[in-house]
């Protein structure tokens, strides 16, 4: 499904490191109380977007919080008798993960180097295809939007009572051509109004694979309503 | 090396689509030209050298790289952008930042298993991992030993290929921690540490001073 990316940190490494870079401390003297207190505010921003990614951070601010509640505790002792410093651990982690985020960035320009060479036989399997992008075709709407547009004309639709057999006299390309007359007509139309004058159930359902096949075809594109339950179809200027 | 066998290794690497490694070059003339063919690995580095040259000379828009321990043809720089053209949308994605972070540690750390990577990371590799392995620059060679037996992370020829690399060992070296430190970056940063602390402690008095409210300083 649709995943909203906060922003450019990696994970809480990556953010820890940031604070330390942003507010130049030094790495092996964290001020543990302020950096809980900042990634905490940073947490909170993330929990309401993503609580996968939000697990992770929540490790870590735990982690923080176990450390600053360690700082006011007297010391650990290690065998040799020195004071066990209770952010070492983190500090290692956080160096660790520096020295190879230094490497990626090293690799990021390696990658940008070989991208412009070709290697023989780079098109086998990798010819271009019709430059048909998601993003014109399908602007702020996603595949739930059109489920919930689509159900919620088939439930409005009133029953009649009343048997009736009729042959289908309604097809894909016909529905096409429908729509594209009525885009003539207009350069927008809404979903609902479009199928509002139909009756049959039959011809609702192919009128909205008239749709999906217009749009895979590039003809057209969908975008938000302002009308719930609803979406825009729209001309295509190549269609 | 007779003169001839610099065009029949130009040969062999031209019809090769993956990098052509030095010993099926060997192979392949021992095999039609006879096994006490004189010809060793050092003979077909000093060629394609020379091959090389020749293109440079002659202003080709080719010439032959090393890469993942062969050798392949690939076009210059210059002729990236019209080479880009014609190749789909989703080859010219470039990898996502975890992508290069998760793959650098790969492969520095390989084989390694996912907890390992995690660990380094800080943040759960699952979707990153699927992606490099659908990529193919990354593969599964098997367990560990150890508790559960994870799987066992390394990276591929591709990988080798996508960064341009002849080994891995032709990778940037991660820096040493002490040389991290000796940072002037972080020697700098240190400076102005102490510069914070003292303006800190003046904010902090002037704090105090004004209202009766600690707590949220620990330290």
């Amino acid at each position: 499904m649709y995943k909203v990316k906060l922003s450019h940190f990696e994970g809480p490494l990556d953010l820890l490191l940031f604070f330390i870079r942003r507010d130049e401390v030094d790495i092996y003297d964290i001020p543990i109380a302020r950096i809980t207190k900042e990634f905490v505010e940073y947490l909170k921003l993330l929990k309401q977007l993503d609580l996968e990614v939000a697990g992770d951070f929540i490790l870590m601010a735990a982690t923080l919080m176990q450390i600053k509640v360690k700082m006011l505790l007297p010391r650990e002792i290690d065998e040799k008798g020195e004071e066990i410093d209770p952010r070492a651990d983190l500090v290692k982690a956080l160096i660790e993960y520096k020295r190879y985020k230094e490497v990626s960035e090293e690799m990021s320009f390696l990658e940008s180097n070989q991208r412009k060479m070709a290697y023989r036989s780079n098109f086998e399997n990798d010819y271009k295809e019709n430059p048909v992008e998601l993003d014109v075709l399908l602007k702020n709407i996603t595949l739930y939007d059109l489920m919930k547009a689509f159900k919620k004309v088939l439930m409005d639709r009133k029953d009649e009572v009343f048997h009736k057999i009729v042959k289908l006299n309604v097809s894909i390309d016909e529905q096409i051509d429908y729509i594209m007359d009525k885009l003539e007509v207009k350069p927008q139309i809404d979903f609902v109004s479009l199928v509002k004058e139909m009756t049959d159930k039959i011809r609702i359902i192919v009128t909205f694979i008239a749709l999906l096949e217009l749009i895979k075809m590039g003809r057209i594109g969908l975008r938000e309503s302002p009308n719930f339950n609803d979406f825009e179809i729209y001309r295509l200027s190549n269609g | 090396m007779d003169k001839i066998y610099s065009s029949v290794i130009e040969s062999l690497i031209f019809a090769s689509d993956e990098p052509i490694a030095n010993t099926i070059i060997m192979n392949a003339i021992k095999e039609i030209d006879g096994t006490d063919t004189e010809i060793s690995a050092d003979d077909i580095e000093t060629a394609v050298d020379e091959l090389n040259k020749k293109y440079e000379l002659n202003e080709q828009s080719f010439s032959i790289l090393r890469i993942a321990n062969g050798f392949i043809y690939a076009t210059k720089p210059e002729y990236g952008k019209y080479l880009g053209y014609l190749s789909s949308e989703k080859s010219k994605r470039r990898l996502s930042q975890a992508s290069l972070e998760t793959l650098a540690i790969i492969a520095y750390k390989q084989p390694i298993t996912k907890p390992e990577l995690e660990a380094i990371r800080g943040v759960n590799s699952d979707y990153t991992l699927n992606t490099l392995l659908e990529k193919n620059l990354v593969t599964i060679k098997g367990r560990a030993d150890t508790v559960g037996r994870p799987l066992l992370y390394c990276t591929t020829d591709e990988f080798l290929k996508y960064f341009g690399i002849n080994k891995l060992t032709d990778l940037p070296k991660p820096r040493e921690i002490e040389e991290i430190m000796k940072d002037e970056d972080f020697i700098e940063q240190k400076r102005k540490i102490m510069m914070n602390e003292i303006e800190e402690n003046l904010e902090l008095e002037i704090e105090n001073n004004e209202q009766d409210e600690n707590g949220n300083q620990a330290e």
